[in-house]
């Protein structure tokens, strides 16, 4: 089978942030010293390869971009400083923009500026709305919380079908599943524990525990909003009970590590931190937000009371960043690799398992 | 000197085996050496050295000299064309005739290839020193020949070489005279376009060069002329050049240099579809074509150019079976060494001009040598220029579709899928071969390599001489180079013509052929046999008051072959340094085990 060469892919992709990815000429050290490319799910150089000669059927059924934890190892190694690292992220931001059936995220990615607008768009016209509302905000917020897992899941759900679709449906022309317990533990393992991240970047312990603060941080904060444990405006709270030690570790964290990225991007700490695309700076400043007016709304209700005015539009500002992170930030930026990343290795698995009939495919 | 009468017993010979640092010493046993060849006759005394070269070897030898009174050297080490001369200056400084000398090669010859066999290496070993001491206990003292020479250059081709090598000849004070075939100096390079790697514009270079050349009163130029003639030897070698109106030109000069440059390689019809189609050129008509056009689209013969190939080792790196073959039968398979950097450049200066315009590059490797080119295809690749790497034995295929050309290759960097690609133009980056120079290489006998470019003594040791004394090669006549490299050889064979004629005279070998002429009958075989035209001729002599015919060798122009040695029935004829009683002895001392 010939395949014709298409000049404008990479054209494409480097819309999504991989500048530099043209100096590449193939010498394949990006692979030799990655920690994760393995021999059946080699990258960078494959995919850059692929991108190069505008091979679009390959990329988009490539699970390989999500075995990448951008330790950035391929970069600092890269002869002719292409890096291969940043190609990897900008083939994710590229894949989920083609994964997402909106088509929203292909232009946030490529006009970032937009997403920006929107963000503060949405969180305006939110806070105006609540600002003006004089009933019980209270359960108010309760129903707005309630709404936010329904709207991710349909979203997440969307972009793991076309996913498989792609990476399935349309190699195998059939619809496979697997039940294989193994299969099944191994995407449970690597989404909970994201152990592959802590493997690769070993020796960068700083961005390691940034991340696991922030990680941990923010499930946990998932968690208090969707269950909307916190009901600020009805209860008062004390300053040491089971919960506040809950509120104040998933506040804390996300301050703190959103710091710490915001500082490392800033500065330029590691490989990973070097080139900043429009939608991390997004991503870091919302999860520093969120995780402060968290804290703020909490320790107003302790110094200021449960019906405090104060209180209350603290509370407000909180949930305006909440529905402007869920709506606009959550499902087009990195957030969303966290489900994609323990999908890709069950879809792995499948592949693996019907290997037999790719083969004879081909 | 009076070595010539000097008795059996007078000559006292001393025989100085070196270690070479163990690349000897480790197979061959030195010590068993010293002490049997010190008990051969004549044999006063025998030494080893763990490097007979260095400072305090040689002084072993020039002690000995002045101390012993030894009159015959041998010295068993590498082979003699790295440090024969070395000892014969050492022996020359203590005093003694440097030719009553010998030098056994025990390197190349014994313990390189006997590693296996220690024991039958250190017998071989005292086998050759004893031939070698036979053969110096008849060894005469000689003294090298001298010829006198003419003050003045020949430099055949007026390219960027032969430019580079009368100017620097001119500044060392000889007269040069250039002969170019063309109306104008400066061959390949009055071209359009820029040459890498100073960016500077190729005629602007030719004018530079031409303007010193044409205002010096020590150079003198034939353009339009060719060389119809060249007799001599070095020193004194006799030129006939025709000019353009048909006059000829004597002149004579002491050296020569040969620029006499490449051709490029003409595709045959089809080759990569070379005239099958407009928009197949080949890379000096691309760089022709860009430096004519401007604009903001490409625009070729009422195409819009958006897209272009670039074909790497067009007429390079060939494969016998792949390839066609040249005149001579046989592929080129060396590499031409500058399209690679050449085609980058201008694929550079192609994205310079129109960005928009896509370029594939298809290529088996990419020799982009030397300090800055390598950041040529670095910049390439940042230009986005696709590269696609072809195995070695394959060729990527060339077939026209309406008016766009598909290529079709096997990608290397694509896990080998065959891919193809649809272009608007496509580019040969065609490589070098020898200019047609068989009337000149005939006249000086010059030697080519299997690739047909002129064949330097030693690339490594002797670099840009001929095998003709006098006579040098530069630039791309040699090989193919860049502009960078021809003109670091051009001025490598100016200095080395230079220091030639610095002398009066030149010194030259004595080893060459005598003539017994009371046994020469002059039936003149020897002339029919040797190779070199006129080092051997018949002549009329008075011996004894009659007028006889014998073989007179000119000894400047002899290069101690021995192919009339071979040939002399009445062995009339013999070589100085190499006689056939030598041999015999030699034989004789070999056999006697």
């Amino acid at each position: 089978m010939t395949k014709k060469v298409n000049p404008k892919l990479l054209k494409e992709i480097k819309k999504y942030g991989a500048f530099d990815i043209s100096a590449c000429f193939n010498c394949g050290n990006c692979s030799a010293v990655c920690p994760l490319s393995k021999e059946e799910l080699s990258f960078p150089r494959v995919m850059i390869r692929h991108a190069q000669i505008g091979d679009k059927q390959s990329i988009l059924s490539s699970l390989e971009p999500w075995m990448c934890y951008y330790c950035g190892e391929c970069s600092s190694t890269c002869p002719r400083d292409a890096s291969p690292g940043e190609f990897m992220m900008s083939l994710r931001r590229y894949l989920i923009s083609e994964y997402d059936i909106t088509g929203i995220s292909k232009i946030f990615y490529r006009f970032p500026y937009i997403q920006n607008i929107f963000v503060i768009f949405i969180f305006a016209i939110a806070l105006i709305t609540f600002l003006k509302f004089n009933g019980d905000f209270g359960s108010l917020a309760a129903k707005i919380e309630l709404v936010f897992p329904f709207y991710i899941t349909l979203y997440i759900i969307s972009y793991l079908f076309i996913m498989y679709k792609k990476t399935i449906l349309d190699r195998l022309k059939k619809f496979v599943v697997s039940l294989n317990p193994s299969n099944i533990k191994n995407m449970i393992v690597h989404g909970f524990t994201q152990k592959n991240f802590i493997a690769c970047s070993e020796k960068d312990y700083v961005r390691w525990f940034s991340h696991l603060l922030v990680m941990s941080g923010y499930i946990l904060t998932l968690i208090i909003s969707n269950l909307h444990i916190l009901e600020p405006l009805k209860k008062q709270y004390l300053l040491f009970t089971p919960l506040s030690v809950l509120i104040y570790y998933s506040s804390l964290s996300l301050i703190a590590g959103g710091s710490v990225m915001i500082f490392r991007r800033l500065f330029k700490k590691g490989q990973s931190s070097k080139f900043s695309h429009s939608t991390d700076w997004l991503f870091v400043i919302m999860l520093f937000l969120i995780g402060l007016s968290l804290f703020l709304t909490y320790t107003s209700n302790i110094v200021f009371g449960a019906d405090s005015n104060l209180l209350e539009i603290i509370y407000k500002i909180n949930i305006a960043i909440e529905i402007s992170w869920i709506l606009i930030v959550v499902p087009f930026t990195k957030w969303i690799h966290m489900f994609f990343r323990p999908f890709a290795i069950y879809l792995n698995g499948l592949k693996k398992e019907n290997s037999q009939v790719i083969v004879e495919e081909i | 000197m009076s070595d010539n009468n000097l008795n059996e017993a007078q000559k006292r010979v001393g025989v100085y085996v070196c270690h070479c640092g163990g690349n000897i010493s480790d197979v061959v046993d030195i010590k068993k050496i010293v002490d049997e060849i010190s008990k051969y006759h004549s044999v006063v005394v025998a030494r080893d050295y763990v490097f007979m070269c260095s400072s305090n070897g040689q002084s072993l030898i020039e002690d000995d000299i002045k101390n012993m009174g030894i009159n015959r050297i041998v010295v068993a080490a590498c082979m003699p064309s790295l440090h024969e001369l070395t000892f014969r200056n050492a022996i020359q400084r203590a005093g003694l005739n440097p030719y009553l000398y010998e030098h056994i090669n025990i390197r190349e010859q014994v313990s390189w290839v006997h590693k296996d066999n220690p024991q039958g290496a250190t017998s071989k070993a005292i086998l050759l020193i004893k031939a070698g001491v036979e053969k110096v206990l008849m060894q005469d003292p000689l003294n090298a020949i001298r010829v006198n020479a003419e003050h003045r250059v020949l430099i055949i081709g007026g390219g960027i070489s032969g430019m580079r090598a009368a100017v620097s000849s001119a500044d060392n004070g000889i007269e040069v005279v250039i002969v170019e075939k063309e109306k104008k100096l400066g061959g390949k390079l009055n071209r359009d376009g820029y040459v890498y790697p100073s960016d500077e514009k190729a005629v602007d270079i030719v004018n530079k060069f031409s303007k010193k050349i044409l205002s010096n009163p020590l150079i003198k130029v034939y353009t339009e002329s060719e060389i119809i003639n060249i007799g001599g030897y070095v020193g004194n070698f006799d030129i006939k050049i025709k000019k353009t109106d048909g006059d000829i030109d004597n002149i004579k000069a002491g050296s020569i240099i040969v620029a006499t440059g490449f051709d490029h390689y003409m595709p045959y019809d089809g080759e990569y579809g070379y005239k099958k189609s407009d928009y197949v050129l080949r890379l000096k008509e691309f760089i022709e074509l860009l430096s004519k056009s401007d604009g903001l689209e490409f625009v070729f013969k009422g195409k819009k150019i958006n897209s272009i190939g670039f074909i790497h080792c067009v007429g390079s790196r060939q494969n016998e079976g792949i390839d066609a073959p040249q005149a001579d039968g046989k592929v080129n398979e060396y590499c031409s060494r500058v399209c690679c950097t050449s085609g980058i450049y201008t694929m550079n200066k192609l994205k310079e001009k129109f960005p928009d315009v896509n370029v594939y590059d298809v290529y088996a490797d990419i020799r982009t040598y030397g300090m800055e080119s390598e950041s040529l295809y670095e910049i390439a690749s940042k230009h986005d220029v696709i590269f696609f790497r072809r195995p070695l034995d394959e060729r990527p295929q060339i077939t026209f579709e309406g008016d766009k050309i598909k290529i079709t290759t096997t990608d290397i960097l694509s896990f080998n899928e065959r891919l193809e690609m649809e272009v608007d133009m496509l580019v040969l980056l065609t490589g070098m071969k020898p200019s047609e120079i068989d009337d000149i290489s005939g006249y000086l006998k010059l030697s080519k390599s299997t690739n047909r470019f002129l064949q330097e003594v030693h690339p490594k040791l002797r670099p840009v001489e001929m095998n003709i004394n006098g006579v040098f090669a530069a630039g791309t006549s040699l090989s193919p180079m860049d502009i960078t490299e021809s003109l670091q050889s051009a001025q490598t064979a100016a200095m080395k013509s230079a220091i030639l004629l610095s002398n009066p005279d030149i010194p030259l070998d004595p080893f060459v052929a005598v003539v017994d002429e009371e046994r020469c009958t002059g039936c003149g075989r020897c002339v029919e046999e040797c190779l070199y035209s006129g080092a051997v001729t018949i002549t009329e002599k008075t011996i004894d008051g009659n007028i006889k015919k014998v073989a007179y060798v000119n000894p400047a122009m002899c290069k101690g072959c021995g192919a009339c040695v071979a040939v002399c029935s009445e062995r009339a004829i013999d070589l100085n340094g190499s006689r056939l009683s030598q041999f015999e002895a030699m034989i004789d001392a070999i056999v006697k085990e």
